[in-house]
């Protein structure tokens, strides 16, 4: 074949015809007739409606189309040179302390975003509280200052320090005394530090006052003993405890340690040796721990020194004062039995007094001697450094001040214009001093009165270190460059007092390796990644109390006389700290204030706690206003009405009305502490007031309103007796048949499933704030609160059991009709999506947005959601939580989700939900997902304690425990095989993946 | 011819004089062929005001989210879908009357059927108003409908009683939709012929073309007994899928297996009390009363009388097996409806349901326009609270006592209810504004007309016995309100 083979394209080229010829001469087989178009003609012809329309509608499709989607450029730019550590998408973990406590940073790419506790601290064995979850959201305050300030405007360092220094050295010259006031300080460097500034100025003298102060029991232990401590109490050693109005699971010395070991008595493996200690609280107000007494008996302050002094007497001593309780012989018989018990249980019971009167505490001192606490339940030894401030050194301050003695104070981490107890005297004196300067983070109550405020880091920026327990040493380290310009306030003392060494890390670290590395061995670089050192702990001596009691006993008698002084509407005032905001200088904390109040369930207020049936006799109702009246200083709160609260009484929460602490506190409850009295030298919590009705209504954002279990099963209990003789008690095992309409789900992997023990859960709150922080949980503010929308994943159930006659009463209707509210048990009961088997939400959602995992887990797939909220109506136990608006962009809601700074603390790994989607627990399924990787990138199983979800991880008393039923050696399938298992709601078979285990109360019959 | 029995004791179902076929056209069409008079103008102003009051409330909600309403974590449905069940209620008396009584040859149904279909309609459309606006995310609204998807393997849940809502309100709407506007066509058609102009050709449009040839006759009549027969089942089986977004549920006082017929019933019950408000009131103000009569209002009361019974029945029932079944959660959920924070509504529910209807016995009140008419709004007050007490009463307080709330409406939940009513009346007023609100062509057939000439016919031939002739002019005379004697005269 010829290559020039020609393939023809049409029948004209085939021919070739004459015409086709011509036709291709051409590039275009006709001429496109451009001129035409382009003569006057073309141009001017009309366009055909057809072609109109094409392009009206192509126009407007493409437009609309372009329109649809806005692409906004996100820039996103990568490390140019990556520090070796970092790794997007990992976290690192830093060892630091939060207020003495060892804790565990998580940062995300360079920026904290989570507190844990340091399984190595002594304190909290790896658990933290509400205020320690919360600290982390500090860090992004916005209220903070920028930099340093001069008279209130911002200024430079530089300028600062030769301000300050030049005029330290004319105060020194004039002779003047100088000032350090603090709360407690047991940094080593810190008092190092301030030890060198005093050598620089050897005027200058430090003042530690504790905003809620523990001088009572220091002062006593000096008075009683000789040693000016705190003692190391030994909640674990006692099989008995009887607490005189100490709240020592919530707010006293150290709640986390004392919680861990008062619940290593009572929970799982205690009850497993068929031992339970038995605890015994006298109060005025309910506490938390109150509420988990197994005999709670309400007393009024004025009650409590002749308590105090019939049990003395009880126990065998013989002291004046001691009479009969006339208006309470509850209390009286209690007292009697209680003494019987402790004589009992000499050896390992331990009695402890919240009172700060210096009397009392040496009444409770010899109580505790006569029981031989001493070396068993409370260590003198290794004492508690956590508290030092001392009451008169600070009311002598002021008199100096007042005398005009004073030229320059600084204030560390002190705020008394707010917590003193005359907020005006404090300011009257301190216009006197000619330098004031405050360390504050932000212009509070104090720092606003100072010309210079030269603000101190947030923890997570600073170096430093805690000593909260003798021979126990903490390690803070920055876990971020700072925020603002700001320097701690260790290196500004460095600078103004011309210290060789001007770095604080530098100065820390000679201090660690000078006074610190010696004792206990160790180095720096081991420090910084464990944490914490210790010394092995002394030997806990026994100690014998020998001193004269009949001076204290009329002390005690005096004041009960002064506190009891009656008249007309006379209530005896209780202030307290209340677990979340605790002594108030955390009040601008969002989490903290949505946290609600273990007890009253309260949010974003503070108020007057008054009984029921006293409250009536007062004409006073739920919402109402009242007015709390001293001599001195009055409030108008609302009121709430508390069972259990003492007849006669009624508690007010300090920490509240912060009128500078920033956004967040700002309008939130009134100021108590003007209510302390300073007597005896030290500052007391209790005083005698007047209270009448107020105008005006006031709801308060409680997130539990009806507080009675209406005699339903949910909640399940027995007493130990009945626990030792049958462990199944009160479970109501034993009847029950299971027909199931369902198909199982197979789980041939893991199986995801939680442990609660009732037993074990104080109602501390600290799983709502870590579980806050964990999954980017919206704030919603008191308003939506009180229309019951707040957000959190978990919430923690309070109920209310009232005792007559022996019988239980859960009804309200009954409830409303008892005379004597006083025998009132509680029980916290942690609720969250209890990731059904047979989730009735899962079959209702219209779209499949919600649906089981093969896992065990409940998912929620937020994108799929279209907010029918069938779901949340369909759920028994009402766990899930509803977007009721765009909580992270929306200026009404402006509490830290919708400020682009502050959103720094989301968690990347959880996604912010958009409004009109519903959202609930997952079980911290990125917890989940992370522990898979880890261990298939280390090419191993999954291994029990590997995943633990946020709640479970800081629950100080191990409470909740998660893990895989599919194991049995997980720590979670041996809990719930324990006999005390049930499930809430199991009657309706929506098999329930979180099982509980039954409360036990101690209680002996009398 | 004698031998053919013949029941005339019959009340008339078209009054008036000397009713014609032209007659009733040009009565039927006043309003449509002309200006619109005061009380249409003042009702339209008052409706169209309500309607923008649901604009700007709607808009609130959606532009902020669903937290415009009160709702809260425990209680998460309340006046949204109290709205959406009341107005789906309503709607059941349209499709009853235009399918369930055309297949019964109930014909009295001929004067009432346009108006109560369009009702129907109106109702159906703020229903789906509700469902949309409820949801968090309304723009992802049709992710509820089993569309093939680019989303991956997502699908709908077949085991969501809401899934089935949406077949339910869709098929329910579609078909009344069908079936009112097959009914029109006839009439649009008569209005065509008499206008002029553009009013001309937009009918003739809407017409489809009707020409009126008996083969146009034939299969429009055919057409609609389908429809009927398609409607029917829609009756019972819409509101039975509506009660089990309730009965699917475990949620105490919603778990329950007597919810259908309950739902139906009271759909029916609310549905006819609708149809008299609306129609007592279009009867005087449009001037039907030749149409709608006495008869009319007094049939539907009958239905009201029954069906409110059943509803009474259902509740009673309700109270009984709760107690009966010794379901703890059960036996609180219907005290706390009975006695506890919303007991108020409880009991206004039962007034006007149970007790109010039970008035019809007396014919008095049967017959009263005004009784009819006041007793027909309290029906429907009392099915709205029926809906409240259901949907919040049982969810407020269920399971566990931490979470018991109470559900307060805002002015939002307020605004968004009124302004349905606002919508639900612009659109009828503007219905009868354009359309005949009697079906003309179905009233026709009541017309005597034809029937009764052939009468005449027999009886001036004396074809007819004396005695049977003379008893059939008395009894005209008697129930016919159409002066007979002229024509009679003649002979």
């Amino acid at each position: 074949m010829e290559s020039n083979k020609k393939y023809w394209k049409g029948l004209e080229e085939l021919h070739n015809s004459k015409e086709f010829v011509e036709k291709n001469k051409g590039e275009f087989a006709e001429t496109l007739p451009i001129e035409e178009v382009l003569s006057e003609a073309g141009l001017s012809t009309v366009t055909p409606r057809r072609d109109f329309l094409k392009a009206l509608g192509f126009g407007l499709g493409a437009v609309t189309l372009a329109a649809c989607n806005k692409a906004p450029v996100t820039k996103s730019i990568p490390y140019l040179v990556k520090p070796e550590e970092v790794v997007p998408g990992v976290a690192n973990y830093y060892a630091s302390t939060f207020n003495g406590h060892s804790v565990l940073v998580k940062t995300r790419e360079g920026r904290p975003i989570k507190i844990e506790g340091n399984p190595n601290c002594l304190l909290s064995k790896g658990r933290l509280n509400a205020r320690g979850q919360a600290s982390v959201l500090d860090l992004y305050d916005v209220s903070k200052l920028k930099g340093p300030t001069y008279n209130g405007n911002l200024t430079a360092w530089d300028k600062l320090d030769q301000f300050v220094k030049g005029e330290l050295n004319k105060i020194q010259a004039g002779g003047k005394k100088i000032r350090i006031v603090s709360s407690t300080i047991n940094s080593p460097s810190t008092k190092a530090v301030i030890a060198d500034f005093i050598g620089q100025y050897p005027n200058t003298k430090h003042v530690q006052v504790d905003a809620v102060s523990y001088t009572g029991i220091i002062k006593a232990n000096e008075n009683s003993f000789g040693k000016a401590v705190l003692p190391k109490y030994r909640f674990d050693k006692a099989d008995l405890i009887v607490s005189f109005g100490a709240d020592f699971l919530g707010t006293w010395i150290s709640p986390i340690e004392f919680s861990r070991q008062y619940v290593s008595n009572r929970s799982y493996d205690a009850l497993k040796n068929k031992k339970m200690s038995r605890h015994i609280q006298f109060e005025a107000g309910m506490s938390m721990t109150g509420t988990n007494a197994d005999t709670r008996v309400p007393l009024k302050p004025s009650e409590e020194g002749i308590a105090l002094i019939n049990l003395y007497n009880a126990l065998g001593g013989n002291l004046a004062g001691g009479k009969k309780l006339a208006n309470n012989p509850n209390a009286d018989t209690a007292i009697t039995l209680v003494a019987k018990e402790l004589m009992q249980a000499k050896g390992k019971a331990l009695v402890v007094a919240g009172s700060n009167d210096v009397a009392t505490q040496i009444l409770v001192n010899a109580i505790n001697s006569l029981l031989g606490s001493y070396g068993n339940t409370i260590d003198l030894d290794n004492a508690s450094l956590q508290y030092a401030g001392n009451d008169a050194e600070f009311v002598e301050f002021i008199n100096e001040m007042k005398r005009g003695e004073v030229d320059a104070v600084f204030f560390l981490n002190s705020n008394p214009a707010y917590d003193y107890v005359d907020s005006k005297e404090f300011t009257d004196a301190l216009s006197k001093v000619a330098l004031r300067v405050s360390f504050a983070d932000r212009a509070d109550e104090t720092a606003s009165l100072c010309q210079v405020i030269a603000p101190n880091h947030h923890y997570l920026e600073s170096w430093g270190d805690a000593n909260p327990i003798e021979g126990y040493y903490t390690i803070t380290q920055p876990t971020i460059s700072p925020i603002n310009q700001t320097r701690s306030a260790e290196e500004s003392l460095l600078t103004w007092s011309d210290n060789a060494v001007k770095d604080y890390y530098q100065y820390v670290q000679n201090n660690w390796t000078k006074n610190i590395f010696p004792k206990t061995g160790s180095s720096w670089k081991e420090l910084l990644q464990k944490g914490s050192v210790s010394l092995t702990e002394k030997p806990a001596g026994s100690y014998t109390f020998t001193r004269e009691l009949n001076g204290v006993a009329q002390t005690i008698v005096k004041r009960s006389e002064a506190l009891a002084k009656g008249g007309d509407n006379s209530v005896e005032l209780q202030v307290y700290e209340s677990v979340a905001l605790g002594d108030g200088k955390v009040a601008n904390n969002p989490w903290l204030q949505e946290m609600p109040d273990p007890v009253s369930k309260v949010t974003w207020d503070n108020y007057i706690a008054i009984a029921p049936k006293y409250a009536e006799k007062l004409g006073l109702r739920e919402t109402d206003l009242a007015e709390v009246k001293t001599d001195k200083y009055s409030v108008i709160l609302p009121v709430l009405l508390q069972p259990g609260q003492a007849v006669g009484t009624v508690s007010i929460a300090v920490g509240y009305g912060r009128s500078k602490a920033g956004k967040a506190a700002v309008e939130v409850g009134k100021n108590a502490y003007p209510f302390i009295s300073f007597n005896n030298g030290t500052f007391q919590n209790v005083t005698s007031a007047s209270i009448s009705k107020a105008r005006g209504k006031y709801e308060l954002a409680q997130t539990q309103t009806h507080h009675s279990i209406e005699g339903r099963n949910i909640i399940r209990e027995t007493t130990l007796k009945e626990y030792l003789q049958d462990p199944y008690a009160g479970t109501g095992k034993g009847h029950e048949k299971k027909y199931d309409l369902w198909k199982t789900y197979e789980q041939p992997g893991h199986n995801w499933v939680m442990a609660i023990d009732l037993n074990a859960c104080t109602g501390c709150g600290s799983c709502i704030v870590a579980c806050n922080a964990e999954n980017n949980i919206p704030v919603v503010g008191r308003d939506e609160v009180r229309r019951r929308r707040e957000m959190h994943w978990i919430r923690i159930d309070r109920y209310y059991t009232f005792d007559e006659g022996g019988k239980k009463v859960t009804e309200e209707d009954e409830i409303k009709s008892l005379d004597n509210m006083d025998k009132v048990s509680v029980i916290h009961q942690p609720m969250m999506c209890q990731h059904c088997e047979h989730a009735p939400c899962e079959t209702v959602c219209p779209v499949i947005a919600t649906m089981h995992s093969s896992d065990g887990l409940n998912h929620m797939a937020y994108n799929r959601c279209i907010g029918t909220r069938y779901c949340a109506n369909n759920c028994p136990y009402k766990v899930r939580r509803f977007n009721w608006f765009n909580y992270w962009n929306d200026s009404r809601f402006d509490n830290y989700m919708n400020n682009e700074f502050t959103q720094l603390v989301l968690n990347p790994d959880v996604i912010s939900r958009s409004r009109g989607v519903m959202e609930k627990c997952s079980m911290c399924i990125q917890r989940i997902q992370s522990g898979k990787l880890n261990a298939k990138m280390e090419k191993r199983p999954l291994k029990d304690g590997d995943v633990k979800t946020a709640c479970q991880q800081t629950c100080p008393t191990n409470a909740i425990i998660f893990g895989d039923a599919n194991d049995p050696e997980s720590e979670v399938s041996k809990a719930l095989t324990s006999e005390r298992t049930y499930y809430v709601l199991e009657e309706i078979n929506t098999m329930p993946g979180v099982g509980y285990q039954t409360k036990v109360r101690n209680i002996v019959e009398a | 011819m004698s031998s053919h029995h013949e029941s005339i004791l019959r009340e008339p179902l078209v009054t008036g004089e000397n009713i014609t076929y032209a007659q009733v056209t040009d009565d039927i069409l006043v309003p449509v062929e002309n200006k619109p008079n005061k009380a249409w103008w003042i009702g339209f102003i008052v409706s169209a005001l309500g309607a923008l009051l649901w604009v700007v409330s709607i808009s609130y909600t959606f532009w902020f989210g669903i937290g415009a309403w009160g709702l809260n974590k425990t209680v998460g449905w309340a006046w949204d879908i109290t709205g959406f069940v009341w107005w789906v209620g309503i709607g059941h008396a349209g499709t009853l009357i235009s399918a369930v009584l055309l297949l019964f040859r109930q014909n009295w149904r001929n004067s009432i059927n346009r108006s109560a279909e369009a009702m129907t309609i109106f109702a159906v459309i703020c229903a789906a108003t509700y469902i949309v606006a409820h949801m968090g995310r309304p723009w992802m609204a049709y992710w509820a409908l089993p569309l093939p998807n680019q989303f991956g393997s997502l699908w709908v849940n077949f085991n969501s009683a809401l899934v089935w809502d949406v077949f339910a309100i869709s098929t329910y709407f579609s078909v009344s939709l069908l079936f009112w506007y097959t009914g029109l066509l006839p009439d649009i058609a008569t209005i065509r012929d008499r206008a002029t102009g553009l009013r001309r050709r937009i009918y003739s449009i809407l017409s489809f073309g009707w020409n009126g040839s008996v083969k146009t006759w034939q299969r429009f009549e055919l057409v609609c007994l389908i429809l009927a027969g398609i409607s029917t089942p829609l009756v019972l089986s819409v509101h039975t899928i509506v009660s089990m977004d309730f009965a699917t549920s475990v949620i105490p006082g919603w778990h329950t297996t007597i919810f259908p017929p309950y739902f139906v019933a009271g759909a029916i019950f609310s549905g006819f009390a609708m149809v008299q408000t609306l129609m007592l009131v279009v009867r005087k103000v449009m001037g039907f009363e030749n149409y709608i009569t006495m008869f009319h209002i007094e049939s539907m009361n009958k239905i009201i009388i029954l069906t409110g019974s059943i509803v009474g029945v259902a509740y009673l029932t309700e109270l009984f097996i709760a107690w009966y079944s010794g379901a703890e959660y059960e036996q609180y959920a219907f005290l706390n409806r009975v006695s506890g924070p919303y007991w108020w509504a409880y009991w206004i529910m039962m007034t006007c349901n149970v007790i109010s209807p039970q008035l019809f016995w007396f014919k008095k009140i049967r017959t009263s326009i005004a009784a009819s008419w006041i007793l027909s709004i309290v029906v429907n007050i009392g099915m709205w609270f029926e809906r409240f007490v259901i949907i919040v009463t049982s969810l407020h307080r269920d399971f566990l006592p931490s979470s018991w709330a109470m559900f307060y409406p805002t002015v939002i939940d307020v605004c968004v209810f009124i302004g349905s009513i606002g919508v639900f009346f612009t659109l009828f007023l503007l219905f009868l504004r354009v359309l005949p609100a009697i079906a003309i062509a179905e009233v026709k057939l009541l017309l005597k007309s034809s029937s009764d000439q052939a009468k005449q016919k027999l009886i001036r031939e004396k074809a007819v016995k004396a005695d049977h002739a003379e008893y059939y002019l008395e009894s005209l005379s008697k129930f016919d309100s159409i002066p007979q004697e002229n024509e009679y005269a003649k002979n």
